[in-house]
């Protein structure tokens, strides 16, 4: 409702830190530092909170994201400060983290309901009910902003689009109808081998023996498929277990050899994860929750957060370059488009950001915290349909094994769907997305567009043949969703900075359907700024206690 | 959103208005019945609740405070969503504060839920002779006690200016209250209006889901809500 220029000057103009985009990343670390005792300067270029984590309605959707992959040009004469001749002004860019966007509009319909769409950048993701992202939603409080919903079930997909039950229990095994009684007893098997070992572990932790046995190490160095294979799993069981419950990327059989092999430990941790994930909460049957109104609900409650702890927010308000000294050429502060200048201690930059001609003294032991550095892109799409791809189920998770689709696909497909129950779309209409990880492009579009093609019905434009596919559905109950609107576009990993003095570069949107290595890499960037503080100290008093809150000041 | 059990229900309350013109220190006289003449700006909490009781019935409010991130007009929409009621809160003594109040109003129209109970607050009512914003035409309510010059003056000030903040509100589909977080006046009456006014059998307007707590042994996860 405002402009940029009639907002007040910021005060104070001398900060601990400043963060620049409000992804979810920069808004946990905001939160993090305003709960160390910092002070915090937020900002935001854009008008809604969230960057490249936010969940937007359909037209603010496509904007941003076609304002997002395109090169901003700005290279405009930076005006130096004659204020203060030893600080130099280095422009602050953007660059594209989007391309190919591909968007295809078969009815008019979702964008007349554009507002009620709350569509997310970095889908799909859903959290795992023991992820440490749910701790952490419970440590630092942010959960009274926020409500969830089950996700119903998750599905293996073939090449024919059947969407398959994912045994992911024992009762989940009991009670499902396509398993053979041999497979049943096999996965059961297994579940308790590794319940075992996990047993034994904990109780080798504890100093106690246990009459668990344990895995031995040679088999937990082991790839996991090696191990899968020994365990006896057919080859079915193998699939759901690497790619449905592991969430392994790449295929594991015919991979190359240098590509992420998953080995048994690490198949074993998320194997584990995801089983204390299934009950955690008595009113989410499954393992996974998803959070009403998206994903870009989670950076609004951590920015909200921040601000409670005294966290300055300011949206709509770009920083055109940062001011470095000129001997040493460390980082001093920003100057805003209001030509306001402002100080801090450090500098935390969304992945979109380029800091244009680095000082010559950039750190030379310049690290990266976490995230693959390689030519590895992600492929994101999303569909809109007005019926669900498996008839009674509302959200769901599903994924394509590597090869289910066609011969050369070397990646897992991840696929949610999600309905207008967690608020997220029009009421009678669903929301699809689609991830894969992909070398380029036109492998990623290739990928993305095989498991469209088997989960919906795509009308090809210009026939008016089937136009009531979608009406079909409701009386054959297997026909497939006629697909209403969809966006196809290709998502940057690899960081493109790593850490100058004081400034550090968040991750981006990663390709994992869970927050888990995402929170990682951001709780490593908090010990590197500031070591030695705790990563949100347990408040000794819940806000919510009823009447009877203490302001502080 | 309001959520009715019984005779009981939760309504979510939002405060919104200029920095400076008492919404913290509304909210600290309503729940706490503390008055803090210089209040610093909000930090430190946003989150209050109050049950209050009408007729047969109870509300129980949970106050969201802007934290803050009014100042530089960045709340989120978060801020907004399942509100059943919001407190407009402007300064009598300022006029902007009072213009601002009605760029609010029109943010929460585009925002918020059209069954939203809306309040304006003439905030800081004991300040009568800083007064800048007119109330009404006719006098102002029984509780408001002007001393006989100042009834002068306000008559004064009628005639000079439109009448404004009445009107207003009932143009909009507000209803209007002069406060003082300083001697309480209308303070726990904005609220009990509100809630007099919520309705009572409010259908769902957004799916509701569940909040997680951090409670393992006894009660994981609850659902709130939803009849």
């Amino acid at each position: 409702m405002d402009e940029t220029t009639s907002y007040p000057p910021i005060e104070p103009s001398n900060f601990d830190l400043i963060v620049v985009g409000t992804g979810l990343p920069e808004a946990i670390l905001a939160a993090a530092a305003s709960a160390a005792g910092k002070s915090v300067l937020h900002l935001d270029p854009n008008p809604s909170y969230g960057s490249h984590y936010a969940s937007l309605p359909l037209q603010e959707f496509t904007s941003y994201i076609e304002s997002q992959s395109s090169q901003s040009s700005s290279n405009l004469p930076i005006p130096q400060s004659d204020m203060d001749s030893s600080i130099t002004r280095v422009p602050l860019t953007t660059r594209p983290l989007y391309s190919c966007v591909e968007i295809t509009s078969r009815s008019s319909e979702p964008l007349e309901q554009s507002r009620k769409f709350n569509i997310d950048l970095s889908g799909p993701r859903v959290l795992l009910c023991a992820d440490a992202m749910i701790d952490l939603i419970l440590k630092s409080e942010v959960n009274q902003y926020m409500e969830f919903k089950s996700i119903d079930g998750s599905f293996m997909g073939d090449g024919e689009g059947n969407l398959e039950n994912v045994p992911d229990s024992r009762s989940a095994i009991f009670k499902d109808r396509k398993l053979s009684f041999t497979e049943k007893n096999q996965l059961m098997r297994f579940f308790k081998l590794v319940q075992g070992h996990l047993e034994a572990a904990a109780a080798a932790d504890g100093g106690e023996s246990s009459q668990s046995k344990s895995i031995s190490e040679q088999d937990l160095e082991s790839p996991f498929v090696e191990f899968l294979s020994k365990t006896g799993l057919s080859p079915k069981l193998k699939s759901i277990v690497l790619y449905a419950i592991a969430m392994a990327d790449y295929d594991q059989e015919n991979g190359d050899a240098y590509r992420s092999v998953l080995k048994t430990k690490d198949g074993i941790d998320r194997l584990a994860l995801y089983h204390s994930s299934v009950g955690r909460f008595p009113n989410a049957p499954g393992a996974m929750i998803y959070p009403i109104y998206g994903q870009g609900e989670l950076p609004q409650a951590f920015c909200r957060r921040a601000a409670v702890k005294g966290c300055i927010y300011v949206l709509r308000m770009p920083v055109n370059s940062l001011l470095m000294d000129k001997a040493s050429g460390s980082y001093k502060g920003v100057c805003l488009a209001s030509e306001q200048e402002l100080f801090s201690q450090k500098l935390i930059l969304a992945p979109s950001f380029v800091v244009q001609s680095p000082p010559p003294h950039s750190s030379p032991d310049a690290r990266d915290f976490g995230l693959r550095n390689t030519t590895e892109k992600l492929a994101r799409s999303i569909c809109i349909s007005k019926h669900s791809l498996k008839l009674d189920v509302a959200n769901c998770l599903a994924f394509f094994p590597p090869r289910s689709l066609f011969p050369e696909q070397v990646t897992a497909i991840h696929v949610l769907q999600l309905s207008s129950n967690v608020a997220v779309c029009p009421s009678g209409m669903f929301l699809t997305y689609l991830s894969a990880i992909c070398e380029d492009d036109v492998q990623g579009k290739k990928l993305l567009h095989a498991a469209i093609n088997v989960l919906f019905h795509v009308p090809v434009s210009g026939s008016s043949g089937n136009n009531n596919s979608a009406e079909d559905q409701s009386e054959t109950g297997d026909a497939k969703p006629a697909l209403l609107w969809s966006v196809l576009y290709t998502q940057e990993l690899a960081k493109f900075q790593d850490v100058l003095d004081n400034i550090i570069c968040t991750p981006m949107p990663d390709g994992s359907p869970y927050y888990h290595d995402l929170l990682g890499a951001t709780e490593k960037i908090f010990q590197e700024l500031y070591s030695g503080e705790e990563f949100f100290p347990k408040s000794t008093s819940s806000e919510e206690v009823g009447a009877g809150q203490e302001l502080e000041d | 959103m309001a959520t009715s059990g019984n005779k009981n229900m939760n309504a979510k309350l939002v405060l919104l208005g200029d920095v400076g013109a008492g919404k913290s220190s509304l909210v600290l006289r309503f729940v706490k019945g503390q008055f803090i003449e210089f209040q610093e700006s909000t930090i430190g909490a946003a989150f209050f609740s109050q049950t209050v009781a009408v007729n047969d019935a109870t509300v129980k409010f949970e106050i969201w405070d802007t934290a803050g991130q009014e100042r530089y007009h960045s709340l989120a929409p978060m801020y907004y969503r399942g509100a059943a009621a919001a407190i407009i809160v402007y300064d009598i003594t300022n006029q902007a504060s009072f213009d601002r109040a009605k760029k609010w109003v029109q943010e929460l129209q585009a925002q918020g839920n059209p069954n939203m109970v809306m309040a304006l607050a003439g905030n800081k009512a004991d300040l009568i002779d800083a007064r800048k914003v007119a109330a009404e035409v006719i006098p102002l309510g029984t509780k408001l006690k002007y001393s006989s010059s100042n009834q002068d003056m306000s008559k004064i000030v009628v005639q000079d200016r439109k009448p404004e903040a009445q009107t207003y509100a009932e143009e909009n589909g507000l209803f209007f209250m002069e406060t003082s977080a300083k001697t309480a006046l209308n303070v726990n009456d904005v609220f009990s209006e509100i809630a007099k006014r919520l309705p009572r059998l409010q259908p769902a307007q957004n799916p509701s889901g569940m909040v997680l707590m951090d409670r393992p042994a006894q009660t994981p996860a609850t659902a709130s809500c939803c009849s």
